[in-house]
């Protein structure tokens, strides 16, 4: 009796737990497999994501793994989506330390939300501290960037390609590339002031005394020799906006894409 | 040694001067003018006359030690009788006694006789003028220089030119290209095309001048350049009377190598402008043959103004047929730094100004 008590104790303990650890759909939204976070990042970070997944529905997640074993990110990242129980709609976020590749993939109204043009800008935002080692805030930056795009979606119109958030006005990287050109340009007008002060020099030709009309010509050819000709693949049309998709081992529609870090 | 020439006023004996506005010798005393036609008769007279002076120049000659007076030369003033020391160039100067303008005729005559002259147009005060421009508005220059403008000497002298006449012949050789550009669906095309051109020609030069005085730079000449030619006279000797005037003592066999190098430049610019409709043309084999004509002597009137500052000395030519002044001005490097970093920090703001507006909309 004691016994079972205990154990109806236990059950009741782990489900309190996994209802805090665990999201909208109970699966775990931080899986941090190669255990780049400290406890305090991770406590911080998953509630973040809880926040954001319970707000809209939807599930955000992060996995951090060493190996993706045989598949590919892309596969790696829609399978653990589809196999760990979690929402239709969401955003999973995969970063691999074994071949340093990351990849988000998309799900249900995640696809839409989330557009391709979306994760470029994501790219641009979160890839600088992921190579340099600031995953806690590149994690952040793409919790943040998921809020946005969703709510952005749910008020009418997802962020694409005509329709992107501004990137953040870095001050300090602004502010120094103005004065280098500032720079460079005072540097061409004070040469040119300091010229002003050289008038003295050898002419080069005798241009002003040329007899008028006394050149003449008396042969002239022009011999083609040989020609080549270099081509290059044309920069690809810029999309026409939304999600490419394509569909997982599960039979499941996916979007998003990946890269390396 | 050679001897003296004054030109006399013959109304009342004064020292006359070539004047540079009127383009006529002028009395400063009674103000009576002469045609320089007039003159150029009257030139020959003279000269003919001071022949029978030569018996005294040995006076002056006879008490310098051996060697010291190597350089120099020495005239006894028809005026006042006062002994001007030149050096071995000097065809004309003034008297520092009685200031009376006085030409060298030995200096300036048979083979040394210039075959040209250009007179003076400008005078002192437009010499000075250009030099008030010159240094204003240069915002580099040391504000000290500007404020105690003061010129140490202004003198108009006449530099010896050597003016070359050459044809040359040129054979050039260019490699050439042309770039087409064109793309279809999936890839950017670029067609380079290489050509081999060449043109063969001639093209003639007429008076391209070289300095013949090795006091006068060489740079400094050629920077106030170029004269025009048409306002040359046939040489008389009155246009020098009241400016300073040197014979040449660069012979025209070193002057041509110069002109030579010019003309071979102006050659292959001018063969290169033939060269059209190719996108980059680079000369590959350049073959000019220079045919020199001949060398001509003439005198050019130059303004030169002098001034020292901190020690250092600064010399500044005007043309004194076109009235351009050239010459180097010391550079205030505080304010250079002042300049750079309040620019820097002006053209900063205003390029970040920018890119956060840019940023905004």
């Amino acid at each position: 009796m004691k016994k079972s008590l205990c154990i109806v104790c236990a059950a009741v303990l782990c489900l309190c737990l996994s209802v805090t650890i665990f999201g909208w759909s109970n699966t775990p939204l931080l899986v941090d497999d190669a255990d780049l976070l400290t406890e305090s990042e991770e406590s911080s970070l998953l509630s973040t994501l809880e926040d954001i997944s319970e707000y809209h529905k939807m599930d955000i997640v992060v996995v951090t793994t060493n190996s993706l074993g045989a598949k590919t990110a892309q596969d790696y990242a829609d399978d653990w989506y589809d196999y760990n129980g979690y929402a239709d709609d969401g955003v999973l976020l995969l970063v691999c330390m074994g071949t340093r590749e990351w990849h988000i993939s998309t799900s249900g109204y995640g696809i839409t939300a989330v557009t391709d043009a979306g994760i470029d800008y994501i790219e641009d935002c979160f890839l600088d501290d992921l190579s340099q080692g600031y995953y806690y805030d590149s994690f952040m930056t793409f919790a943040g960037l998921c809020d946005d795009y969703i709510e952005q979606a749910r008020n009418g119109e997802p962020y694409d390609v005509s329709n992107l958030p501004k990137v953040p006005f870095s001050f300090g990287k602004s502010l120094l590339v103005a004065l280098a050109i500032g720079f460079v340009l005072a540097l061409v007008i004070t040469e040119y002031m300091r010229n002003e002060l050289k008038t003295v020099k050898n002419q080069i030709a005798a241009t002003e005394y040329v007899k008028n009309g006394s050149m003449n010509i008396t042969h002239s050819t022009d011999l083609y020799l040989y020609r080549h000709v270099s081509r290059r693949l044309r920069p690809k049309q810029t999309s026409s906006g939304g999600s490419r998709t394509h569909t997982s081992s599960s039979g499941r529609s996916h979007g998003g894409r990946g890269g390396r870090f | 040694m050679a001897v003296l020439q004054e030109y006399k006023c013959p109304c009342c004996g004064g020292a006359i001067a070539f004047d540079s506005t009127l383009q006529k010798m002028k009395c400063p005393y009674c103000d009576t003018e002469f045609e320089m036609e007039t003159l150029a008769s009257y030139d020959e007279e003279l000269k003919n006359q001071t022949d029978e002076d030569m018996s005294w120049e040995t006076l002056a000659g006879a008490k310098w030690q051996e060697g010291e007076a190597d350089d120099l030369n020495s005239y006894i003033c028809n005026s006042c009788g006062g002994e001007i020391i030149t050096d071995k160039t000097t065809a004309a100067t003034s008297c520092p006694f009685c200031g009376n303008p006085v030409v060298m005729m030995g200096q300036l005559s048979g083979t040394l006789k210039p075959d040209y002259v250009i007179p003076f147009k400008l005078d002192k005060k437009a010499a000075k003028a250009a030099y008030n421009r010159h240094v204003s508005g240069k915002k580099l220059l040391p504000k000290v220089f500007k404020d105690q403008n003061h010129i140490d000497e202004i003198k108009g002298v006449y530099v010896p030119f050597w003016l070359f006449d050459a044809d040359a012949n040129a054979n050039i050789r260019y490699r050439a290209t042309r770039v087409r550009l064109w793309s279809d669906s999936n890839y950017d095309y670029t067609e380079t095309s290489y050509y081999s051109v060449s043109r063969g020609g001639s093209i003639g030069f007429e008076r391209v001048p070289v300095d013949g005085s090795a006091k006068m730079a060489d740079d400094l000449m050629e920077s106030i350049e170029p004269y025009n030619f048409s306002e040359a006279v046939d040489f008389q000797t009155a246009y020098l009377a009241g400016y300073l005037a040197d014979k040449y003592d660069v012979d025209s066999d070193q002057s041509i190598k110069r002109a030579n190098e010019r003309i071979k430049n102006s050659t292959e610019r001018a063969f290169a402008s033939t060269v059209r409709g190719y996108s980059s043309v680079i000369p590959e084999h350049s073959g000019i043959s220079l045919k020199n004509s001949s060398a001509k002597y003439a005198l050019y009137p130059v303004w030169i103004l002098n001034t020292t500052w901190q020690g250092k000395s600064y010399t500044f030519a005007m043309n004194g047929q076109t009235g351009k002044l050239v010459g180097n001005l010391p550079l205030d490097k505080t304010a250079y730094t002042k300049w750079l970093l309040g620019l820097t920090a002006a053209l900063g703001i205003a390029a970040f100004a920018v890119t956060y507006l840019l940023w905004l909309f």
